[in-house]
This record gives structure tokens, sequence and C-alpha cells, in this order.
């Protein structure tokens, strides 16, 4: 089979998944629709691996392959065809979403164990898989934005997965809204690339564009606002500044959904869509700076904000902007290859991360405050284990993963020289800020006194809520569909997590090998064949910042934490004074420096106000009485008119004939 | 003297009969001769079942005598009928029609009552009237299709003899449709009286002499052809038998009405205004515009709000044709293949839910009243959706063929110079989510019917084989279809629905079949610019 048939398979078998589920989920018996979910997911992995091994026995120039499964509109100038675009960089993409989206689905088959909606769970979450598949596969526009719109449309349905809970419907709505200005940027985008190259094709679009169609020097007005567009798509994909806001409140979604859509899959796709267009964007370098600036605003400010979060999942979901800051970064820099790398490991360890946060959240029966957490080191070894893997490679120290794609993103940000040094050394700081936020998360949970929830699961049992409530509000529940189910699991007890997360483990632990700087380049080498005439993209060149940039990311991991050692272990009362001394700073962080409310301010509010205006004055006097009232009036009339003149005899009808006859024929003749 | 000697000596030789182009032709007027004689036959299961499936045995051979003619560009019978990828398209097009609408007369009241022979062999004769208009390229030849197709369609219409509203529809179509057909004989008339000629290309080549154009007498022809054509077309001010005729006529007959008659209208339209009348563009193009406008206003309009479904797909017929007629104002190569595609999607979006009334007639006995498919998603699954996707694609919502059709149609107004036509399309569709979404709504969130009792009189289904038009209560003007008594089983009428259904679906995924054939249609047309 050539990699495009393989292309092909690795979205049927996600679709067939999802048919399967929702269509036959009377007739499933058990939890057998989870193994029916996992196994799709693993079909179009081993899919995936197929196309993979079938494209390195091409030559590297010609492992650029579109399939084209029907055309869908090919008439008057648009080219639109179902086709697949299947490249190194497709491939590796497919690798990791289905590869992680894989052990996603097997640990939650335990997790979601107890839920009420768990064979609507499995449809959705393999209706997503599907469509970040299609977002990834697709060899044009306009299975691009089908991909793109479907990925918001699963993420909504599983952010709001527990329907009956008010604020994950809230969360759902806006995540979705955000995501649709994303694609409404996307498509506006698109229009002005279209426009301009007359084909939908990514290739041909491409070659088009080197070629000349927006003019033979840089930063042609048009294409720098296309990229533009297509950055918006990214950023609100991505959760970057301002766009970010849906991402903290989306952890209102069950778990493994966290893991899966929220931190592994999903929001690169911005990553993915920058690295994807790079021909574009490298002939709009003014894109690429907003780009650069975007992700790197994002990792300082995202950084920060994770320090104060008491909402172990939050906590994750700023650090996770805060990571795809890096990675967005890095793509607008031209470290493609770093970037895709960071966002392969950071896959692992954050799936990883939040995996292990499931756990704890099941020791705690549903409780996600950091407060009211600790002392589970010794209970729930396993679960520890995993975090510190995890909590190591996100801080970025060796030989973790994180480590090496993260510095290896710096290292190229820092030899653009130039400006990017202000990028450079905000991606150290960021670093910095990662190291203490990661150990807080960790030491809190973990270490410290017991928590009751702890000592209980020491006598073997484990803790469990008679009145469930809302983490987040404390409202009561109950336990029927469309709430949380009533039992809860932890990795310790559960093979499949376990086996989800040992795996998870050891990617997080060693992914980063593939590329050692000065040893081998493994993903360099990869992915060039996708980046054939990128000015940026450059391999093996290491330069002398290499020490420096290992050395001094080390020496921060480290200090970051041992200030969280120092504030949260030995000296637990800490926090508590710097917190004091630090009002003003504290209070920015803890309200998240106030983007919702700046957004709330800016947009929200003044939309809201020309609303109410317009529904108390334009509407009730405008349109109501004048627009609707007249409208409707007139089509009312019309309808009454149109009736009375059917009034059933032969007679009046050929009379109208005659009306109508002489009507036409004076038109006519007055053309003489 | 001269001239008996000239006749004697010269060499007698029949005219060359080109059997081949004219073999769909042919077959269908032929079939109709035997599946009337068949109808002779005593044995009911021969009338009941042997006619129809000989009916779909003569679509079937025509189908394919239609695509064995395929690529043909030739002219037969002296010039008066033209085979080329234009006809042939709407050939098979009708083709299509005519046998989803023979396979939802199967078991109808209508066609039992009529002698299921004279029935089919009515249907078969009237679709080579239409055939035989599609590839007319004289006046004359226009004229016998326009009547073939007419006189059946009267008789069709009264062939639920024992039910006033039938007789009723068919008596003012035959009516109103004389009135229609003499219009358009005296414009045709006058065309001829301006130009000497019958042929269409030499009245193009006539008009485009300059001067004829402008001439009184060719433009009160061509405005008296524009008033007939528009009459068969229902295109307002000249539609006001369509409500009337297509409620009272049997279902299946309104069903075959509503698409054929439509394909057959705008064939000859194009052919006619785009090949004979070509050079007299700038004088009818804005009429036909205007009148457009007229029909979206006007049928839009009417079907807000009608309680009977058949009415109510009248008005929108009347709507669709409005639509398609901006294909036809602009002269244009797009127009001709927006048109032609809208034509396509035209019937299976119709069929798929005048299958789905005629079910639910013999299923429910409310007649046609919207009442009939409230609660429809719940209990049959398999009628509510194609109802659904065809309510969709009618009213013109994305992934389904209507949309494509529609998105053509607007194209192709645009680039032809009449954007505020496609202005039109646009708010006609607008108003017309008025009435497609309310049967939508109630398909999938009203109860059935017989949860809600008291809504009218309801007949048992069972009962009242054969009670004729006394006993039974008139719901909403519709025809109660109650002629089987093995209630529910009509996998044939469902298989309509469901075809009709995916293929509206299916054509708004992959259109590009569709253009691919269509494609060849708008070339056909030899001067007209694209």
């Amino acid at each position: 089979m050539s990699q495009t048939t393989y292309g092909w398979l690795v979205l049927a078998f996600p679709l067939a998944g999802t048919l399967t589920i929702a269509f036959a989920r009377h007739h499933l018996p058990g939890r057998s629709a989870g193994w029916i979910g996992t196994g799709a997911i693993f079909l179009a992995f081993l899919a995936a691996l197929g196309a993979l091994l079938e494209m390195q026995s091409h030559a590297p120039e010609h492992r650029q392959m579109v399939s084209s499964l029907w055309n869908y509109a090919s008439t008057v100038g648009v080219d639109a065809q179902m086709s697949i675009l299947v490249d190194p960089l497709s491939v590796f993409m497919i690798l990791v979403v289905s590869g992680v989206s894989t052990l996603i689905h097997l640990y939650s088959i335990t997790y979601m164990n107890e839920d009420e909606g768990f064979k609507r769970y499995f449809a959705y979450l393999n209706f997503f898989v599907f469509s970040m598949l299609v977002l990834v596969l697709a060899g044009n526009f306009l299975l691009l934005i089908v991909g793109w719109a479907f990925v918001g449309a699963a993420s909504y349905l599983l952010i709001s997965f527990w329907y009956r809970r008010t604020t994950a419907t809230r969360a759902g709505i806006k995540a979705f809204v955000i995501n649709v200005i994303g694609d409404v940027g996307l498509v506006l985008g698109t229009y002005f690339i279209f426009k301009h190259t007359g084909t939908l094709d990514f290739l041909r679009a491409f070659h088009a564009t080197t070629a000349g169609a927006f003019g033979h020097g840089s930063d042609d007005g048009d294409l720098v606002a296309g990229c533009m567009l297509l950055l918006v798509g990214a950023f609100a994909k991505s959760a970057q500044i301002p766009l970010h806001t849906w991402l903290p409140d989306a952890m209102e979604g069950p778990t493994p959904v966290s893991a899966l859509i929220h931190a592994a899959t999903m929001v690169t796709a911005g990553v993915y869509l920058i690295a994807r267009m790079h021909p574009l964007f490298e002939l709009a370098p003014a894109a690429e700076d907003v780009g650069a600036i975007g992700g790197a605003a994002t990792l300082l400010i995202a950084g920060s904000i994770a320090l104060v979060q008491t909402d172990i999942k939050r906590v994750i979901a700023y650090s996770t902007m805060s990571q795809i800051g890096y990675m967005i970064m890095g793509v607008s820099v031209g470290a493609y290859a770093a970037g895709l790398f960071h966002l392969m490991t950071h896959a692992f360890f954050k799936a990883l991360l939040f995996m292990g946060a499931g756990s704890i959240i099941g020791a705690m029966a549903g409780e996600q405050s950091l407060e009211k957490m600790g002392g589970f080191r010794k209970v729930m070894p396993f679960t520890y284990g995993c975090f510190i893997v995890g909590g190591l490679a996100l801080s970025g120290l060796p030989p973790f993963s994180g480590f090496f794609s993260k510095d290896e993103i710096l290292l190229v940000t820092g030899e653009r020289g130039g400006w990017h040094w202000a990028l450079y050394v905000a991606g150290y700081i960021g670093a910095f800020l990662t190291a203490i936020y990661t150990f807080r998360m960790i030491f809190r949970a973990f270490h410290g006194e017991p928590v009751p929830e702890a000592v209980e699961l020491k006598t073997g049992t484990l803790h469990h809520a008679h009145e469930p409530t809302n983490p987040a509000t404390g409202e009561v529940e109950d336990t029927d569909v469309g709430f949380p189910g009533p039992f809860h699991t932890i990795a310790e007890r559960a093979q499949p997590m376990r086996v989800a997360m040992s795996i998870l483990a050891l990617g997080a632990f060693g992914a980063g090998l593939v590329q050692i700087p000065k040893v081998d380049f493994v993903i360099d080498d990869f992915l060039a064949p996708s980046f054939v005439g990128s000015r940026l993209y450059q391999t093996h060149e290491r330069s002398g910042l290499l020490i420096f940039g290992i050395v001094l990311g080390t020496v921060l991991g480290l200090a970051g934490i041992a200030v969280a050692y120092r504030v949260w272990v030995q000296r637990p009362g800490t926090a508590t004074v710097v917190r004091e001394r630090l009002r003003p700073l504290y209070e920015l962080l803890v309200n998240k420096w106030y983007f919702d409310e700046l957004n709330d301010a800016l947009v929200v509010r003044p939309a809201a106000a020309v609303g109410r205006f317009a529904m108390g004055t334009f509407e009730r006097v405008f349109v109501d009485e004048t627009l609707i009232g007249g409208t409707t009036g007139l089509v009312r009339a019309g309808s009454a008119a149109v009736r009375a003149v059917q009034s059933g005899f032969v007679r009046y009808y050929a009379a109208l004939l005659v009306l109508g006859l002489a009507g036409v024929g004076f038109y006519f003749l007055l053309q003489t | 003297m001269t001239s008996l000697a000239t006749l004697a000596t010269a060499h007698l030789k029949g005219p060359h009969v080109d059997f081949a182009g004219l073999s769909p032709l042919i077959a269908l007027l032929g079939g109709a001769t035997i599946v009337l004689l068949v109808g002779l036959i005593r044995a009911r299961w021969v009338r009941a079942h042997v006619v129809p499936a000989l009916s779909l045995v003569v679509l079937g051979a025509t189908a394919g005598l239609t695509i064995w003619q395929w690529n043909a560009q030739k002219s037969v019978v002296s010039g008066a009928l033209r085979i080329d990828d234009l006809s042939l398209v709407l050939n098979l097009i009708l083709v299509t029609g005519g046998a989803l609408s023979v396979l939802l007369a199967w078991r109808s009241l209508a066609a039992r009552e009529a002698a299921h022979g004279e029935f089919h062999a009515l249907l078969l004769a009237s679709i080579a009237g239409m055939s035989l208009l599609a590839a007319a390229q004289n006046t004359v030849a226009l004229f016998v299709g326009l009547e073939l197709l007419s006189i059946p369609l009267y008789v069709l219409c009264a062939s639920e003899l024992r039910r006033e509203q039938s007789l009723e529809s068919g008596l003012k179509y035959l009516i109103v449709g004389a009135v229609g057909s003499a219009t358009l004989l005296y414009g045709l008339a006058m065309i001829y009286g301006a130009t000497g000629a019958t042929d269409f290309d030499v009245i193009a080549h006539a008009l485009s002499g300059g001067s004829l154009a402008s001439d009184p007498l060719t433009l009160t022809g061509i405005a008296l052809c524009v008033v007939g054509l528009c009459f068969k077309a229902s295109v307002a001010p000249f539609h006001q038998w369509t409500p009337d005729v297509y409620e009272g006529a049997p279902t299946p007959v309104t069903a075959f009405m509503a698409v054929a008659t439509k394909v057959a209208a705008f064939g000859v339209f194009l052919r006619f205004f785009d090949v004979a009348l070509i050079g007299a563009q700038s004088s009818w193009g804005p009429a036909i515009a205007v009148l457009a406008t007229i029909t979206i206003l006007v049928g839009n309009v009417g079907a807000l709000g009608q309680s009977s479904l058949k009415r109510m797909l009248a008005y929108s017929s009347v709507a669709q044709a409005g639509y398609m007629l901006a294909g036809v104002a602009v002269a244009t190569q797009l127009g001709v293949r927006a048109t032609v595609f809208y034509l396509a999607v035209y019937v299976f979006m119709n069929m798929a839910s005048f299958a789905v009334i005629v079910a639910r007639e013999r299923e429910t006995g409310l007649g046609d009243s919207i009442q009939a498919v409230a609660g429809l998603g719940r209990e049959r699954p398999l009628l509510a959706w194609p109802m659904t996707i065809s309510m969709l694609a009618l009213a013109g919502i994305p992934a389904t063929a209507g949309f494509t059709g529609k998105f053509y149609l607007i194209d192709a107004a645009v680039s032809g110079g009449y954007t505020w036509l496609g202005v039109a399309i646009v708010i006609g569709s607008m108003i017309s989510l008025g009435y497609y979404l309310p049967v939508i709504a109630a398909i999938w969130m009203r109860k059935a019917p017989s949860e809600q009792p008291g809504v009218g009189q309801l007949p048992s289904p069972t009962g009242a084989p054969l009670g004729g038009g006394e006993g039974l209560p008139v719901l909403a003007g519709g025809s109660p279809e109650l002629d089987e008594p093995s209630n529910g089983v009509q996998p044939e009428v469902v298989l309509v629905a469901a075809v009709a259904g995916v293929a509206t679906l299916f054509f708004g995924i992959v259109p590009q079949p569709l253009f691919n054939l269509v494609h060849h249609a708008g070339s056909a047309l030899g001067g007209l610019f694209f």
C-alpha cells in the first residue's frame, strides 16, 4: 500500500469507531464501547506507522504525496478536492495524535467507568480524534477548515460533557465562541490566499506564492493580512494571548479530555498550522514577528499565572498555554523542527501530568483544589512517580525529554540574533517560572501533612463523597447522566490507567533522546522534506550558544525547584508572607492578569451596551415596528393577497392570465 | 404539366430517417402502446403489477438508448429535433423522474381507478411529449411536444374518477391549459409571420439581421411565447392553476407533474430562447428576470402558512421555477448549466418529499395535511430523514444538493449581470425557511397524531377501501389514498423516498458527477457566451 492509502486508513478507523459507537450504542454490552473506541484509534496508530514505514522507503524528495478521493467541486475557478497531503510533517502529527490518543482512550476506559454517559463519551472522543486527523492530514484549505471546525465542535461537546453542570456548559460555550472567532480568521485568511494563488491546494498555493503570486518582495500587504488572519485562527485554537481565556475554563471537562484535547493535541493545531504554512509566513516576516511576540508573551504571562492558581488542573492548563507559547514562538522564528519536537515531548509529559492529576482527583473524590491536598506521596507512589517524571520533563531538566526540545527552540531563537534576544531571555525566564510552579504543585499535592483523604486511602478505602458536589462552586449534584459518576478511580488500582501512564512516562523520560545536539538529528532529518525550500530551516548547525544554553537551562530548572522546595516544603509559611508583601502582584496574577476583565471591558461590555441600546431603542422602534412589523406585515399581506387571488374559479385565473399577458405584451411593445 | 412530368420522372426515394437518434422517443411511444395492450389482460395481478413493471422496463430501455446516443450532435426529422447533450441529459432526468413516479403510483388508487394500463400508457406518452419538447428544434415540434405532454396530464389529473377534487383539478388544468396553449400557439404564429420560418436556426439567423429583432410583430410573438411557456413552467402571474391542480390531483401524478413538467418546460425555455430568440435577448432577458423575481416572491409568500403539504409544495415549486428562470434570463452557458443542474437536483428533492406524502396518505388517513408527518422522526425514521433532507435541500442548506444548485444559479445570475436577481434568490430562500422548517419541526418535535385524538375526524385506516368521495371527510383537500388494506407495507414508496433523499445528500457532498453531466449540456448550445 502506498503511504496515502495508509493516510486514508488513518482517517477511516476513527470515523468507523465513532459511527459504530453512535449507532450501535443500544446494542453494545457493558464497557465494549470503550474497547471499540480504543481499538479504532490504535488501528489508526498502526496505519500511521504503516505510512511512516512506507514513506521512509522513498527518496527524501519524493516524500510529499497528495491523494484525492474525489473532486468536491472543480468548476469555474474552484478546485476543491477531498485530498490529503501525506508528508513527513503530517505523518509526524498523525503519529503523535493517534499514539497519545490511544493511551488516553485506554486510560478513559477505567477513569470513566462509572459515568452514565460512557458510550457517548467514547463516541465524542473518537469523533474528536477523527477531526484532529482530518485537520493534520488535509491537503487543501477546504479540508483544513472542515477539520478545524470539527475539532472546535468536538471540543465543545467534550468540555460540556457533564451537561447538567452549569459551569461546564458555560465553559463549553466560551470555548466554542472563541474557537469560532479563530475559524473566521482562518476562513478569511484562506480567502486572501485563494484570491491571489487561485487554488485551494496547499502545495500549489505554496508554489504559486514562492513563484510570486503576491509580488516578488516580502511583506506584501495582502499576504501579511492573510497570514495575520491565519494567526488569529492559530491563536484561538492554541489558546495564545489574547484569545486564551477559554482554555483554563475548558478544564471543566473530564480529566482525560483535558489531557487529550487541551494539552496534547487540539491546542497544538496552531503550531502545526504555522509550520504547514511556512512558505507563506516566510514571505510575510511581519506576521512571523507577531506570532513570535505573541508566543513569548503567552509563555511569560501564563507561566506567572500558574504560580498562584490553586486548582490543580488549572495549574497544568496555564502550563500548557505557556508551553505552547514556546512552540508558537519556535515555529514563528523558523525553529520548525524544534517547535514540533517540543510539540511531541510536550504531548507525552503533559498528558502524563493530566493523567496523574486525574488520579489524585480520583483519590480526592472529585475535589481539585491544591489547598485541600497534601501528603499523597506515600499512599500513591505510582502517581507520585509519574508526576515527578512529568514535572522534571516540564521543568526542562536533563536528561528528560522537555530539556532537549525546549532548549532547541531557545537555541535557534538566540541564533537569529537582533531583537530575537528579547525572546531568548523571555524563554529562559519562562523556564525558571515553569520549574517553580510545577514543583509547587507537586510539593503541595504530595508532600506535607497527609489530608484526611490520604489517611483514608492508607487504610485501604478510597475516599467517597457522600454528596457529590461541583468542585468549582460547591453546588450539590447527583450522579445520573450529565454529572460525573458515583465512584472514582486512582491509577494505583486500575491496570489500564497504569499501562497508559507508564508508556507516557517512558516517552516523557526518553523521547528527547532522538534529537540530542551534536549527537543525533532524527527529527531534523525526518521533517526536512516538508521544509524543502525554507530559508530558515537549518539542520545540524548548532553554534556556540549551545553549551551556554544547556548550562543555563539546567541551572534555572534546578533553581526553580529549589525555590519551590524552600517555599512550600521547608518553610510552608513563606508563601503567605510573600503574598502579603507583594499583594498587588499577587492580585494581578490570581486574577489572571485581568484578561477576562479586559475582554469583558473591551469586548463584552461595549457589545452588551450596544446590544442594550439596540434592543431598547433601535430594535423596538426601528426593527420591531418598522422592519419586522413592516416586513412581516408585508409578507402577511402578500400571502393574503396571493390567497385572495387564488379563489378557485377558473374564470379569474384566465382573467389574470390575460392581464399578465397584457403586461408582458406591453413591456415588449415598449422595446420597439 | 411540367410539374407532373418531373414528379413522374423523379427518382422516388424515402426520406432518410435516423432511427438511432429517435430511438429513445420510439421506445417511449412504442412502450406506451405495449403497456396499453398488456393492460387489457384481465388477470388482476397482470394489471396491477406487470403493467407498472413493464413501464419501468420501458423507461429503463429509454435511459439505455439515451446513454447509447451520448455525445451525439445531430438534427433529425429534417431538423425538427436536435439530439445533443442538452436533450440527452434532460431525457435522463425525465426518465428518472418518470421511473420514480411509476414506483409511487404502483399501488395507488389513481392507477387502479383509471385501469392500470391506461394510467401508465398516459404517463409514458406524457414523458414522450416532454422528451420531444426538450429536443424540439422547430416551432411545430415544440407545439406538438407541448400538447403531447399536456393532454395525457389532463387525463391523469382526473384519474381518480370518483373523487370530486381530482376531477376538478383535471378540468381546471384542461381549461386554463387550453388558454396557455392558445397563447403560445398565437405567439409561435406571429414569430413565423415575422421571420417566415419555423426552424430555430433560421429564426435565429433572421433575428440576428438587426431591425427584425425590434419589430412589433416579433416582439408581440415573443411576449406571447413567454407567457405560454411561463404558464407551463408555472411562473407567476401565470401560476394560479398550480396550487389547485397539484392539490387536487392524485399525489403520484402531482409528483410527476411537479418534477417532469418543470424539466420539459425549462428544457424548451433554454432551447427556444437561447437558440431561436438569442438575437432578441436584450428584449426578453429583463422581462424574464422581472418575471423570475415576481415568481420567487409570489411562490414563497404563497407557501407560507399552508396546512396542506401538496399545496405548500405547489407554491414551493412556483418559487423554484423562479430560481431556475434566473438561469434562463442570463442567456449564458453558465446559466444553462446552472438551470440543468438545478433541474436534476430538483427531481430528487421533490420526489423525496412527495414519496413521504404518498406513504403517509396511505398510512394515516390524514391526507396531505402537515399533521400527517408529525412525530415521524420517532415513528418512521426511514421516512423522516428523506423528508428532512428534502426540506433542507429545497431551502438551500449547505451539504445538500439544493445548496450547490442554488449557489450555481446565483453565480450564473451575478456573472450574467443580474446581481439583483441573485439577491432576490437569497431573499426568497430566506422567506422559504418560514414554511420548510415547520415541516421539519413537525417531524421531529411534535407528537404523532394518533397520540392526540380529536385533531379531526380520523377515518379508520383500514376501512373504506373504495369508499369514493362521498364517505370520506375532506382533510386539507388531500387525496385520501386509502387503497391497499395491507397498511404500511409499501416498500417501493419508502425506496423512492430513500433513494431520492440519499441522492439529494450525495450530490450535495459529491457534486462533481453532476457538474460533469451538465457541463456538456451547457456546451451543446452554440452561440452562447460563457
